[in-house]
């Protein structure tokens, strides 16, 4: 009895269900349209209208896996991470577009003769593709905490009720807010005008910058691991409302992989810009060694910078986790 | 106001509630999904197929069913039965229902 529309009616149901109970949901089905096609036929052999009517009957495939499918998750984001979601992807979007925009005034302003509608061009497109790249990346970061199910303590259980926490326990919502915003500020202008980042030494309209730009460009993918534990390590205090455990643990992960991205960065020995190096540490040869080492030196100073907010970071959540 | 469609809404969560108790009664003795369809709609209960598998399913996963298959006869089938635990929920979910259609009957004529 069976033919070619039950069975493909079968597989479109059938076909997004867990592989555990593919199989029986399918011979069950099919049990259920041959019962329904003999109480429709008797012993006559079904027209294909007859099997058409019965299906028909039974429903629409999707709305049959939809039903069968009761613990699958049927949205990218839900509760109780999508309010934080909105509040993020807001900042987020926010900050690219205004870093993105002090970027394109800071390359039309360093490039005298830079042709200013090809700059608006420009940062239109670079607009466009920093709003895209961002709302998928905070999009991603939700989809992977509401799939997989990462527990910021939602359930609700009188003996457990975590205490009241002291006024030195309770994460400033708008601490992590700023944070979120200087990273992705901070990620956004390095990757695309790094040159702001300079300082005028001999002449009043050259910029030097301190970092040498194309290789700073090239290695955005670095930075990129850095903006993003950081975001990660901020969405889960404002997840959480609070110091404890989860923020904890969630700190000392994310922190430990910044600081080997920083490591991975500045350990680049062409990171700095030579010109940079050469014109500060020789106009502070004259005060003495320490500045002009400090210069010399100045990407080790700059991770030693780093990695000592990562620690005191670490420390700081510990101290108030506890 | 389209008074049939709130009405028909009201009727659909209504019903959604009490399926569960309406399965769990008639599984006292072994049944597969069409059987029960049939049998629920000789008392005049008209259940759609494509609700009756997927719940059957779902209170076997909860554990107030079991099920298997009996291939021996010329189409195979999925026998659903009351488990033990399902016997004591329908039990104390009977209770309940009628205590409070008794009570919403009370209600209604006042």
């Amino acid at each position: 009895m069976k033919n070619d529309l039950v069975n493909r009616y079968i597989y479109a149901v059938t076909k997004r269900l867990p592989n555990n109970m593919k199989d029986d949901v399918a011979s069950e089905l099919s049990g259920l349209i041959e019962d329904m096609l003999t109480e429709r036929c008797g012993e006559v052999v079904p027209t294909e209208k007859d099997i058409c009517i019965v299906l028909n009957e039974i429903g629409s495939p999707n709305e049959l896996y939809e039903k069968y499918d009761v613990d699958g998750k049927k949205c990218l984001i839900g509760s109780p991470y999508y309010s934080t979601y909105k509040l993020v992807l807001k900042i987020v979007l926010v900050c690219v577009a205004f870093g993105m925009t002090l970027s394109a005034l800071i390359i039309q302003i360093t490039t005298p003769n830079a042709i200013w509608y090809e700059n608006v061009l420009s940062w239109f497109s670079m607009l466009w593709f920093g709003l895209i790249s961002a709302f998928a990346f905070v999009t991603l970061i939700f989809a992977v905490f509401y799939h997989k199910g990462i527990n910021i303590g939602n359930e609700f259980d009188l003996n457990n009720l975590p205490a009241v926490p002291n006024k030195k326990q309770v994460l400033s919502k708008k601490e992590s807010i700023f944070e979120i915003a200087i990273l992705i500020l901070f990620f956004v202008i390095f990757i695309t005008a790094p040159q702001i980042f300079g300082a005028i030494v001999d002449s009043p309209t050259r910029i030097i910058p301190i970092f040498n730009v194309d290789v700073i460009k090239g290695t955005w993918y670095i930075i990129l691991l850095f903006t993003a534990m950081g975001v990660i390590r901020e969405i889960i205090k404002l997840l959480e409302g609070r110091y404890n455990k989860r923020v904890m643990i969630a700190t000392i992960i994310t922190n430990i992989f910044s600081a080997i991205s920083a490591f991975w960065w500045m350990s680049n020995d062409k990171i700095m810009n030579q010109e940079f190096i050469l014109s500060v540490s020789a106009l502070f040869a004259k005060e003495g060694n320490f500045i002009s080492n400090i210069f010399a030196n100045f990407q080790y100073f700059f991770l030693g910078v780093i990695l000592f907010a990562l620690v005191l970071d670490t420390i700081n959540c510990i101290v108030k986790s506890k | 106001m389209n008074y049939d469609e709130v009405v028909s809404g009201l009727i659909l969560e209504l019903r959604r509630g009490t399926l569960i108790i309406l399965v769990l009664s008639q599984l006292k003795k072994q049944m597969y999904g069409y059987s029960l369809v049939k049998a629920l709609q000789n008392c005049n209960i008209s259940i759609e197929a494509n609700t009756i598998y997927p719940l059957m399913r779902r209170l076997e996963s909860q554990g107030l069913l079991k099920s298997e298959w009996d291939t021996g006869e010329a189409k195979p089938r999925k026998y659903y039965q009351i488990t033990q635990d399902g016997a004591i929920v329908l039990e104390k979910i009977t209770k309940y229902w009628k205590e409070f259609s008794k009570n919403l009957d009370i209600l209604l004529e006042d």
